[in-house]
This record gives structure tokens, sequence and C-alpha cells, in this order.
């Protein structure tokens, strides 16, 4: 019923703000009144909030207001997403995120920018395609036992959300769209629209999963490859969205490692966790980073303690996040993955430092001062831990298919 | 009185607002009361225990947590960082002025990362949960980062960032292995673990290693210690690289089977780092550089002394006292010969030093006899490693040999070193002034190293450190 | 002897021992902090005056020790009781004469200095040093506990160094050792004072180490650090014979290289360039002295005699030769040396070779033998220190550190030359002087080793005794009587004369002593005086003495003698070879560190950046080339999941 109510208000305030920008805002009503009180929704949602906010930073752009309500689209379908078992649903959320950034990535200051469009959108279909096809197979495929047909289904999903996020060897278009296109769609495309794919993998995976060890290598295969494809392409790019394009291939790849703990449903928790954390930490760095390059620089303090995040720092967000991810590792015996982790993180470190030295060299001011110092406060709301722990585990409550 | 503990926390957060002078006051008096406290503690035989957190999982029950171990680490870092906030004043003000800044506002900045970076690592021995002491490594790890990246020299944006990569692998070693040890017991508290499993025990031990650090990864060290700004160096140096020395030794109280296994290989690559490094001091042309090999040498002495029983672990506590007071000591005569000559260390440009700079040489003969353990609180961690060799190799020869060659090569590159820089013909520099700040503070660690061989504080505190080992020594 | 060791617990001492180490390094204090900050303070130059004070006050309470204490009182001040280790503090025979000896030669020595140092320009340094080593001595000669003796020991090592190194700027060629400027082989063979101080804590430390490695041992092995506590025998047993070697052999390393015997002899040599009124203190009375004083305690307890075993008895017979060749060695170079202090300081290395000989043939002979050393080493202390002495105000008079000085010399100075004269005299064994009586003791002791089998250490005592006597005499002939011509210039001396004098004077107490049998041991020694070996070897020495007295040196055999005075090339071995080799390994390191730095720090990185480079590269721009990558990669996977799941 919310849902409904939820789009209803989204879809109003859309057609609102194509006269007047600001009415965008409006469509964010429509995502509070899905917001349950658990505390890592609540994280979501002021993640939400930043991107809005963000968006201001552009003084205009082909959507008109509209991209506010394309936001909030996305986090109504990222929120539902958490919540459903039902295998539509998480089909429909996935298609729900992927298809609002086609429009997204295109805007600018100035015009349309169609030809990083193009790019970005040919992988996206490639990617919702495989998904969708990966996921019609391997519900097939678990019921009727067939592990051949499984292993294809499985990889089909895999390589789909690699696809669609940016997993090496999957990631060509990221360096390029992250520097083409503007930095603040950029910034969403960068931070909410990688929540969903991951949970409905991880939906889908866990309650399909049959068992076969070798696919779980496939996935480590592939994890490893997009860390270390991500931090040493980042190492010597020079412009900074380059950089942050290929920091986000790294950090995927972090994700995906997560994966590995099909093999150990038990845990699951606290993977699911460890890739929570991780995306928020990468969103909320991604955010801060792409309104400090939309401004041209922002305080040193602001971007060392964002850079320090990304690289694991405690007792910054970014910290707690790996070592949920190592944790999920050891408990599925992937210790040398996780070894290949660390050696990742001390890879990374140069080039965050010099995005943090490059980029802190001005003082903090106006709209996107305040966006960056945001984004800071939320690299410290996990200081003690706990409570996200808590809350992810409790969220793991949803995971599983209803009704396969 | 655990009250204290926080006051360096205090002093971070309020030192940026104050004058240079009055925020050196405060950082000194920051760490000099938790000084005198945890060295009361150490003799009592006090133990803290404060609750903060219940975590769920691998992590646990998250708390502070001190006992003799902690107190006779945490007494020295305190000592050390008090007297060097004290140094800091005139050495960060002749740097700041040599790299053209605004004294006033980089002071704000320095004492801000000075007293962060200390306090993390008094914490670290405080901590009561492996996940808060990694916490704190990294704080540690990130605030020296920082001093070296802004006031270090050379190329020292490079060095600080190879630095913190080596480093940061060292922690995330370890890191791994602290989440093996916890999902091992369910718990990284350190109260309610039971076992450490070998690898979870290798990824400690080998992260501490690059940490402390061992032969191969010890080069980045050099670097390190000796392109840090001296202040950072003095305590780079003795505290923070021994500290791994700690973490070893918190899980070797726990389960000590890993140590115990490879004993004979810790031995041997603990006298071989030692030896090698050693023999590299003589060569170094640089005085911090010098220094720093001679870091990498002390921190053979723990391995060693972790391969050689309980009483070489209690050597390994004591060692790491007198390598710190000998140590910050030495960091900061190079530091005192670099602030009033303008940045000279080049060695083979000293020469008779001690007839411009008498205080500052016999500060660092102070240093140089606390490193090769003569009538200084280093004998008493000589002995006991010696001890435990004795203990658990006998008499034989191919053990005891190499760590006799360990100890002479110390006392051998500590004299040629002194020889070199502050005895021969003078060379002809102007007798400068010295500041008061830039010796008083390591005749007060000078001093106290000595004492702390005599009664009654020796008395104190050798009881002090018997306390942490329980009923396992006789 | 230590069945008569009671373990009498004193407890009102602590007050006094307290102040027997405490007050010479805190009457020193004034002055160190003088010369830190107000050099210039016309009072300052006083100040030593307090130092010497500190030294009296030590001496007294030494000698109160000597008198009032009884014998075999043992005082325990807890320590590190956790431990079982505790500061003990012994008072024996040994230590209660060693004790007193030290105090007054420490003393006179000071007020020599008062004198011999007005001038100096590092006067904080000497007095603290010089202090300290006094105290630290007392500790050695007082502690029963081996620990707190290494406390004294290393207090020893460093103030040495401090005092060797004391001219540190090297900039007076009166502080070296060696012609300047001279080369041998390529080497250069002459040594300041910074390297002379070096040289000392470098040997130093070799020798200690071992022996700390052994005191860790036995504190391991035998629970307990107290000498006259530990049973030894137990303990060489549990250790066996090799144990025991090693063990032994690590623990004697400590004295071997404190008193110089061979292969360390050389740091003795350089060590004259320290003032010589440190000199005389460290390098003849007392310092050295403590290797073997340290030698004969244990031996004292270990009674070596009582038991045998294989290891302790290859040591003893190890140490009785090591020590009769070191003295043979030391006593050849002194004959051919021309500096004053260093043949000084060769005739000390060739009489501690002997104390270690003596008291090492107590494992055949018992008790008496490590008597005969003590008494050898109380002897020659005083006559050594005299002599030093002398030496000093010579070469205050002279401004030259080579023996010269025709009898012009002995007229203006004639006190100093008669006491240089009876100290020689007495100190070479010519009857009835006191030396001799010592001598002949030792004469027996050697003698009696023919008995087990071992004739060639008498022979070798004998000839020393010649040679020895021979240089002397030699010393004074040079100086005061047939030496070149000397410029003097006489000014002074008066504390001086008066402090050699007192010293030399103490010959005859001793002698005193010995003739009347008022000291029980020392009067044994009278009646071995009339032994006919003794009496024939006296002969010998008075004979050598005249000749050399009258022809002090032989042109003929000026080669030998250049041979000798280079010290039958020593330091190559202490500068060429071993340095060298040294040299060589930090060659190697420097190469490998080298290596190291640029794998991790070049190599790794570049390999990334090229990596980098080569990933980059695929961000070529073109849709429809990704596209081709892509779809082929998934191609590859599918095919892969495809086997995987068949």
């Amino acid at each position: 019923m919310e849902l409904i109510a939820s789009l209803l208000i989204i879809s109003l305030a859309s057609i609102a703000s194509l006269k007047y920008r600001w009415l965008g805002w409006a469509s964010l009503v429509g995502v509070v009144i899905l917001v349950p009180s658990q505390p890592a929704i609540l994280l979501l949602a002021f993640l939400i909030i930043l991107n809005m906010l963000s968006l201001e930073l552009m003084k205009r752009s082909y959507l008109a207001g509209v991209d506010y309500g394309l936001v909030a689209f996305m986090a109504a379908a990222t929120i539902y997403a958490i919540y459903s078992t039902d295998l539509s649903s998480l089909v429909a959320a996935f298609v729900a995120v992927s298809v609002p950034t086609y429009m997204l990535v295109m805007a600018s200051e100035e015009r349309a920018r169609t030809d990083t469009g193009i790019k970005y959108i040919t992988f996206m279909v490639l990617a919702t395609v495989l998904f969708l096809i990966g996921v019609a197979l391997a519900v097939f495929a678990s019921q009727t036992g067939d592990e051949t047909l499984y292993a294809i289904a499985f990889v089909a999903i895999v390589v789909g959300i690699a696809i669609e996020v940016g997993v090496a060897p999957f990631h060509q278009w990221v360096p390029d769209v992250f520097v083409s296109a503007d930095a603040i769609p950029i910034s969403i495309i960068a931070s909410l629209a990688k929540f969903v794919p991951f949970i409905v993998a991880f939906k889908i995976l866990s309650a399909t999963y049959m068992g076969n060890g070798t696919l779980i290598m496939v996935v480590a295969f592939l994890a490893i490859i997009s860390m270390f494809a991500g931090n040493i392409g980042a190492l010597t790019s020079r412009e900074h969205s380059r950089i942050l394009g290929y920091s986000t291939v790294a950090n995927m790849g972090y994700i995906l490692a997560t994966f590995v703990i099909l093999s150990k449903p038990e845990f699951l928790w606290i993977a699911f966790a460890g890739a929570l954390l991780q995306l928020f930490a990468n969103s909320f760095g991604k955010v801060g980073f792409f309104a400090a390059i939309k401004d041209g620089g922002s305080s040193p303090a602001l971007t060392y303690t964002l850079a320090l995040s990304f690289i694991g720092m405690p007792p910054l967000m970014g910290f707690w996040s790996k070592v949920l991810i190592i944790s999920s590792l050891a408990y599925s015996g992937f210790i040398w993955l996780a070894v290949i982790m660390v050696i990742n993180s001390a890879i990374s470190v140069p080039y965050y430092i010099r995005l943090a030295r490059e980029l802190g060299a001005k003082d903090i001011r106006g709209l996107a001062g305040l966006v960056v110092a945001l984004t800071v406060i939320a690299t410290l709301l996990t200081l003690l831990p706990g409570w996200f722990i808590d809350s992810a585990k409790a969220l793991t409550a949803f995971i599983g298919l209803g009704g396969v | 009185m655990i009250w204290v503990l926080l006051l360096p926390a205090l002093a971070t957060v309020a030192a940026p607002f104050l004058k240079k002078r009055e925020a050196m006051v405060l950082s000194f008096l920051a760490f000099f009361i938790p000084f005198l406290v945890s060295f009361y503690w150490l003799f009592t035989g006090y133990t803290l225990e404060v609750a903060i957190q219940d975590v769920v999982g691998p992590i646990g029950r998250i708390y502070i947590y001190g006992d003799s171990l902690s107190h006779a680490f945490g007494f020295t870092i305190a000592l050390i960082s008090a007297m060097v906030a004290v140094y800091s004043l005139p050495y960060m003000e002749h740097r700041f002025h040599e790299m053209g800044l605004d004294v006033g506002k980089e002071f704000r900045k320095y004492w801000l990362f000075y007293n962060l970076y200390a306090a993390s690592m008094l914490w670290l021995v405080y901590a009561g949960n492996f996940i808060l002491l990694y916490v704190f490594l990294e704080i540690s790890l990130i605030a020296s980062f920082l001093l070296i990246y802004m006031y270090g020299y050379g190329n020292r944006q490079w060095v600080a960032l190879l630095y913190f990569v080596w480093t940061n692998v060292a922690g995330v070693l370890a890191l791994i292995g602290f989440i093996l040890i916890g999902m091992q017991n369910g718990t990284m508290a350190m109260d309610a673990i039971k076992a450490v499993g070998m690898t979870a025990w290798l990824l400690v031990f080998v992260g501490m290693l690059i940490k402390l650090p061992g032969f191969g990864p010890h080069i980045w060290l050099p670097w390190a210690h000796a392109e840090a700004p001296t202040p950072v160096s003095a305590l780079l140096s003795p505290l923070t690289v021994g500290l791994a020395g700690y973490v070893i030794l918190r899980v070797y109280f726990i389960d000590s089977s890993f140590i115990e296994s490879y004993r004979i290989p810790i031995l041997a690559y603990g006298i071989f780092t030692s030896i090698y490094a050693g023999l590299s001091v003589f060569r170094q042309k640089d005085f911090k550089r010098l220094l720093a090999y001679s870091t990498v040498s002390q921190m053979g002495y723990m391995l060693i002394g972790f391969a050689a029983g309980t009483f070489g672990v209690l050597g390994v506590v004591i060692q790491y006292i007198s390598h710190a007071f000998g140590k910050s000591i030495l960091f900061m005569s190079a530091g005192a010969i670099i602030a009033v000559y303008h940045g000279l260390r080049d060695v083979e440009k000293m020469g008779g030093m001690h007839e411009y700079v008498p205080t500052i040489s016999n500060a660092a003969l102070l240093g140089f006899m606390t490193l090769s353990g003569i009538l200084t609180v280093g004998m008493f961690g000589e002995f006991f490693i010696l001890k435990g060799i004795a203990d658990i190799y006998g008499l034989s020869l191919t053990a005891i040999l190499p760590v006799i060659v360990v100890f002479i090569i110390s006392g051998l590159y500590s004299f040629y070193t002194m020889k070199n820089i502050f005895y021969g013909k003078p060379k002809g520099y102007e007798t400068p002034i010295v500041s008061r700040l830039l010796d008083t503070p390591l005749y007060v660690i000078g001093i106290i190293s000595v004492l702390l061989i005599l009664p009654p504080l020796a008395t104190l505190f050798l009881a002090g450190v018997k306390i942490a080992f329980g009923g396992v020594l006789p | 002897m230590s069945s008569a060791v009671t373990s009498t617990m004193a407890s009102d001492m602590m007050p006094l021992l307290a102040a027997l180490f405490l007050t010479p390094i805190l009457a020193s204090t004034p002055i160190a902090f003088a010369w830190a900050f107000r050099k210039d303070a016309p009072w300052a130059r006083k100040l030593p005056i307090l130092s010497v004070f500190g030294l009296f006050v030590s001496f007294l309470i030494t000698l109160y020790i000597l008198f009032n204490v009884e014998e075999g009182t043992k005082y325990v001040y807890p320590w590190l009781p956790a431990f079982g280790i505790d500061f003990v503090f012994i008072f024996d025979y040994l230590s209660k004469y060693m004790g007193a000896l030290t105090g007054l030669i420490a003393f006179l020595i000071g007020v020599y200095g008062l004198e011999y140092m007005k001038d100096d320009y590092r006067l904080g340094w000497y007095w603290f040093c010089f202090n300290l080593f006094t105290a630290s001595m007392l500790l050695v000669v007082y502690s029963d506990n081996l620990l707190m003796l290494l406390i004294g020991w290393e207090g020893l090592g460093i103030a040495s160094w401090g005092l060797i190194g004391h001219w540190f700027r090297d900039d007076d060629e009166l502080s070296y050792v060696g012609n300047m400027g001279r080369k041998v082989f390529g080497l250069n063979y002459f040594w300041s004072p910074s390297f002379g101080g070096w040289r000392a804590i470098s040997t130093i430390r070799v020798g200690d180490m071992p022996m700390f490695f052994a005191v860790a041992a036995i504190y391991a092995f035998a629970g307990n650090l107290n000498i006259s506590e530990i049973h030894w025998e137990t303990l060489f047993e549990t250790l066996g014979a090799a144990g025991t070697a090693i063990l032994l052999i690590a623990f004697l390393m400590g004295p071997f290289t404190k008193s110089a015997q061979l292969p360390f002899s050389e740091w003795l040599m350089t060590a004259m360039t320290g003032p010589t009124t440190v000199s005389a203190l460290l390098h003849s009375a007392t310092m050295v002295a403590a290797g073997t004083y340290l030698f004969m305690r244990i031996s004292w307890y270990i009674e070596p005699w009582a038991f045998s075993n294989a290891g302790m008895d290859a040591v003893y017979a190890f140490v009785l030769f090591l020590g009769l060749i070191s003295s043979l060695y030391a006593a050849l170079l002194a004959a051919g040396m021309w500096e004053r202090k260093v043949l000084l300081a060769s005739s000390t290395m060739s009489s501690l070779g002997l104390m270690f000989a003596a008291a090492a043939a107590s494992k055949w002979l018992g008790e008496f033998a490590v008597e005969v050393s003590f008494w050898y080493l109380i002897v020659h202390a005083f006559a050594k220190a005299t002599l030093f002495l002398v030496a000093g105000h010579l070469i205050h008079v002279t401004h030259d550190r080579f023996c010269g000085g025709d009898t012009e010399v002995a007229k203006k100075m004639k006190l100093t030359f008669l006491v240089t004269a009876f100290a020689t005299i007495s100190l070479a064994g010519i009857p009835p002087f006191t030396a001799y009586w010592v001598k002949s003791a030792m004469d027996e002791v050697m003698h009696g080793l023919i008995e087990h089998g071992m004739a060639l250490p008498l022979t070798l005592l004998i000839t020393i005794s010649i040679i020895y006597s021979a240089f002397l005499a030699k010393f004074l002939s040079l100086n005061f009587l047939k030496g070149k011509k000397v410029h003097l210039h006489l000014h002074g001396g008066g504390l001086m004369g008066a402090a050699y004098t007192v010293m030399v004077s103490m010959l005859l107490v001793l002698l005193y002593l010995i003739m009347t049998g008022q000291e029980e041991v020392a009067g044994e020694f009278f009646h071995e005086g009339f032994v006919s070996t003794s009496l024939a070897v006296g002969a010998a020495v008075t004979v050598s003495y005249f000749f050399a007295l009258i022809k002090p040196s032989i042109p003929q055999l000026s080669t030998v003698g250049r041979v000798l005075s280079d010290r039958l090339y020593m330091p190559f071995l202490n500068d060429l070879i071993v340095p060298k080799i040294g040299w060589v390994l930090v060659a190697i390191v420097d190469v490998c560190n080298r290596g190291v730095d640029f794998f991790f720090h070049q190599a790794i990185p570049a390999f990334f950046e090229s990596a980098s480079k080569s990933i980059r590269k695929i961000q070529k721009g073109y849709l429809a080339s990704y596209m081709r990558v892509t779809l082929a990669a998934v191609m590859v996977l599918l095919v892969i999941s495809s086997i995987v799941g068949w």
C-alpha cells in the first residue's frame, strides 16, 4: 500500500518539478513514508538526502526537476528491494533502479550527453538481459535440480550484476563514463544505484545456490580481478573522476568477494552486513568526492577523512566494512582472499592520498562544502559499529525468496 | 584515577586552541600525569577494567583493560610522549621557520596530530579487545603519517606514503589474524579468548614482523624514521614499532603455542635481523638513518627474547622500555643538532661535536648506554634475555654465540658513533645557544633509565613487571 | 675459606655503605654541573677539592670496614627480591684489603690530580668519571652478587672509556700513543685519545657480553647469584665437563679483556692516551686488576683444589698458561718500549698475567696460590701507581712522553728520583724488598707445579722476572741517569710529589707486615724467601736490574727493540685484520640493503606503474571494442560454467 502511495507522490512531485525545479524535493516525501525505523535504512535515507542535496549543485539539467523524482524512484525501489522476498518484485526493483540512471547519466548543465549515455546504456541493457536470463534459468534449474543449467544461470546472474555495477573485466564503461559524465549524476550512479544489484543477487543466489564450490571460485576470481584492475588502474590515473571510476571497480570487487559466503549460509548475515556497509562507505565517499570535484575542491580535513575511510582506516566506516568483509571471508575459509584484499588496500593508499591532497586544497564553502561535511559525518556514524551490525543482521530475515 | 587516561584526549582537543607554549605545557601534563599514575599502577599491581560496548559476533565485548603489562608499556609511552612534547616546541618552531610556514597556524595542526598520535599509542596498551587495539594502532599510523607528510624531510610525501603502505599491510594482516581469533573464539575480547589457531598466529606474527620490523621489511624503517620530523621520529622509533612486540606479547599471553613451536626459526631470524641491521649502522652517513638501523637491530632483540622462553619474554618487556628510553634520547640528540645547526645531519660533517654541544653529547652518551645496557635499565633487558637463552638452549654454543655477538655489535656501533660524531678533532663550528627545552627532556629520560636499575625503583619496577607474568615466573 | 663465611646480616650498615658508594658520585656532581653551566666561574676550578673529599670519605669507610667489620660478614639489601637477586655485600679477606687499597689509591691519585689536572679544559667530565670509577670499583670489590657486580663492572668500563678519551679534541701531541705520523706497512702507528677510548670500550664489550651471558647462565642453572653461596661443585657436575668449560671461559672473557690478556692487550696500550692519573688508577692499580681480582674471588669460593672436573681443570690450566704467555709477551714489549707510560702499561700487563697464572695454580696447590696472587696484586698496585704518577710528573716537567733525562734530572728532582728507585727496586723482587717475598712465594707456587708435571711455568716465571727487573731499571736509568738531555720546566709539583711519596711508602708498610708476620698470610711469605730457588731467582733479578741500570739501551739490538716497541705487530690484528673483516661484512650488508631497497621501493612500484598503464590502455573509448571484449569474456565464462556444471 505504502509503495503505491509512495510512487504516486514521487510521480506527482516529478511532474510538478518540471515547472519548478525545487518542487522535486517533494518526491522525498514519497521515500520517507517508505522508511521504517530500521537504523540501516535510516542510513540509506541519509544517503538519499545527500544524493538529492548534491543535485542542487547542478544549476540546471535537461531533466528540469525530474532528476529528484528519479532519485526518489530509485530510492523507493532500493528500500523495497531490501524488504521484498518476492522474485518478481526483486527483478522489478533491479530494472527500476537501472532505468532511471539511463537518463541521469546524460544530465549535465549544458546539454544531454548522449554519447556518454549510449555507452552506458548499451552496457546496462546487456547487463539487464543477462541478469534476467540468469534469474529465470536459476529458479528453473534449482527447482529441477539441474546443476549444469544452474551453473550457467549462476554465471549469468553474476556477470549481469558485474556489468551493471562495473566489476572487472566488465568495467570498460566505468572509467569512460565517470570521466565524461557530469560529476553529480555520476555520484548517484556510483552510490545509490549500486545497492539493488547486490541485494537482489544476494537474495536470489542464496535461495537457489546448489553447493557447487567451483562457482564460488569463479566469483572469487572475478572479485580479485576487479580489485587489482581497479586499484592498479587508479594508480596512474590523472583525472579525479577517472580515479574514482577505478576506485568503484575496486570497491565492487570487495563487495563481490562477500558472495563466497554462499558456501557457509549460517554466516550469511556477516557477509551481508559487510557488503551493505561497504556499499555505504563507498557511496558516502563517492558522493563527497564528486561534490568536491564539482566544486573544484574542498577542505583537506574532509578530503583526507574520506580518503582514509576508503583506505579502510579505523574508526571510519570504511574500516568496519572491511572488518566485516574480511570476517566473512575468514568464516568461509577464504583467508587467502582476505590477504589479497590487504595487498589491494595497500595499493590503494597512494592514489587516495593523492586524491585527498589534490582535492583538499581549499576551504569549506557553500552547499558543496555542506555535502562533503555531511559525508564525512556519515563515515563517523559507525564509530561504534554495533548498531549497524545488529540492524543488518535483522535485515537478513528478508533474505531468501518466498514462493520459490 | 582511571580518568587520567582521558587527559591526552583533552589535550588533543584543547591544545590546538592554545598558544604554542601553553599547548606545550598542556600536552606535557596530559602525558606526564598518566606517566606518574601508570608508574604507580605498575608498582601496586593494579588492574583496571572499563566496559564500553558489547558487540555481536566475532568482535565481542569492547572494553578498556589495564594490567601490569599495560602499565609497563603505558608508563614508557606516557613518559616519552611527555618529554618529546616539551622538546617539540623549540624543534618544530625551527622546522616551521625552515619550511617557511606560519608558526602559530602550523602549531595548531601539529599539536592536534601529535597528541592524537601519542594518545592512540597510550590507549592501545589499555585496549581490552583486539579490534580496539587495532583501531588505536591505525589511528597512531594515520596521525604519524600526516605528521611526516606535512613536516618531514627529503621527499616527504613519498616517504610518508611508503610508511603508510608498509605499516598498513602490517596492520591489516594482523587484523585478519585477530578476526580469525575472533571467529575461533566467538569474540575478540582478550579475557574471553581461549586459544589462538596457527593461521591466526601466523598472520598476526607476520604482520607484526613487518611493523617491528624484521629483516626484509626492515627497509621501510630507515626511510620513515630518518625523514620524519625529529619529534615524530622520537616517538615512531622508540614507541610505535615496538608496539608490534606488545601485540605479539598479548597474543603470547593468551596462547604461546606458535612461538613455542617455531622457536628456532624465530631465534635465527631475530639474530640475523639484529646482526644484519647492526652492521648496517656502521655504513650510515645520516645520523637519523643510522639510528633507524639501530632500531631494527634492537627490535631483533625482541624476536630473540620471544624465542627464549618466559624469561626471554620478560626481557622483551624490559627491552621495549630500555630501547624506548635510549632511542628517544638519541633521536632528540640528533634533532637538537639539526635544530641548532640548521639541518646538520651528515655524520661525516660532524666530529668533535662535544666541543660545541656538550650537553647534547652527554645526553647521547646516556642514550647509547641505554641501548648497550651499560648502567641503565637496558642491562636488565639483556640479562633476562640471556637467562631465557640459557633456560631454553642450555649452553649450546650455536645459540649463545650469535646472541652474544648481537649484544656486542650494539655496544660497538654505539661507541663508534659516539667517537665519530662527538669526539675527535672539532670541525670548527660556532658554539650555538642550545635551548634548555632541547636538552633537559633527554636528561630526564636518561636519569630515569639509570634509576631504574637501582633500588628502590628497580625493586618496585621488576616486581611490578613480574606480576604481568602471573604465576608463570618462579 | 668459604666455610668461614657466616651469613651474618649487619643491618646497621646501610647508611655506611650508601655513603661509601654515593659520596664520591655526589661529591663530583657539583663540578659536573658547574662545567655544564658556569665553566668560567672562578669557583668552578675549586670544586675538585670537593670531589677529592668524596674520595676521602670513601677511603675512611673502607678503612673502617678493614678494621672493624668482622671477616666473613655479609650485608644484604633488597634489590630484586621478586627474582631472588639482592645487593649482597661481602666482607671477606679479599674484599676488605682490596677495598682499602682502592680507597687509598683513589684518594691519593685524587690529591695528585688536583695539581696535575688543574689547568684542564674538561674538569667536570674528568672528576665525575673519576669518582664514578671509584664507586664502581668499590662496588665490584665488595659485591658477592654477580649481577650487582656487573653494575660496577660496567661502571668501570664506561668510566674508563670516558677517562681514556678525556682529551677528546685529539689536539695535543702529549696525549697520543706512538710516534706521530709514523706508518708501518701503510698502517698508521699512532693512536689518538678518542680512538683509545673506542678501542678500550670495544675490546671490553667483547669480553663483557660472554661474561654477562655466563652470569645469566649461572642464574639459570644454580638459581643463585651470590658467589659465596653457589654450590659450584654441584653446578659443574650438572653442566658436565664441556658445559663447565664453556661457562667458565665465557665468564672469564670479562676478566681476560679487562685485564688485557692476549689477544686483548692492545686496548691497554692505547689507553695511555688518557691523563696519567687515569693510567695510574685504572690501568695499573685497580680496574685492570679487577679482572684478576674477580678470578681470585671466584677461585676462592669455587675451591678448585677441593674437587675435580675435567672442564674446570682444563680451564685452570688454560688460564695458567695464558697468564704466563701474556706476561712474557708484555715483559718483552716493555723491554723494548720508549714511551714512559706505554712501558709501564706493558709492565702492568705482564704483572696481570702473573696474577692470573698464580691464582690459576691454586687448582693444584690450594688456597695459598690465591693468597700469593692477591698479595702480588697489592704490592704491584702501590708500586705501579707510584711509577705512573712519577711518569706523569716527568711528562709535565719535560713536555715529552718518551723516556729521557740524565743525572741532572735526578739532581733537580731528588725526591722523585728516590721514590722511583725505591719503587722499582721494591717491585723488581730484589731481596729484601717488598716484592721479593711475594715473588718468592710465587716461585714456590710455580715450583710446586713441577710435582704435577708442569715444569714450564717456573721457567717462564723466572724468565719474566729477569726481564721485568731489567726494564724497571731501564725506566729508572733512562729517565734519571743515562737518558738524553732534557729541558725541565720545574714549577709546583709539591702536591704531586706528596701523593706519590705517600703511595710508595705504603710499600714499606707492606714490607713491615711481611717481615714481622703481623699479617698472618703475608707472614707466611717470609719463610718462602729463604728457600734456595727464591734466593737464586732473587740473585738473578738483582744482577739483571743493575745490568740494565748501567746499560739501559743496547744499540746493537735496536732492530729487536723496534719490533718489541711495535708490540710484535699486534696492532695489525686490531687495526687491520679485525676491522677489515668487519668492513667487508658491512659492505656486503650495505649492498644487500641497496638491493632490498631497490626491490621494494623501485622495482615493485615500477611494476605497478606499468601494470596500471596497461590496464588503462584498455580504455580506447570505442564502444564497439568494449563490447567485443565484454561479450568475449561473457562467453568464456559461460563456457567455463557449463563445463563446471557438467
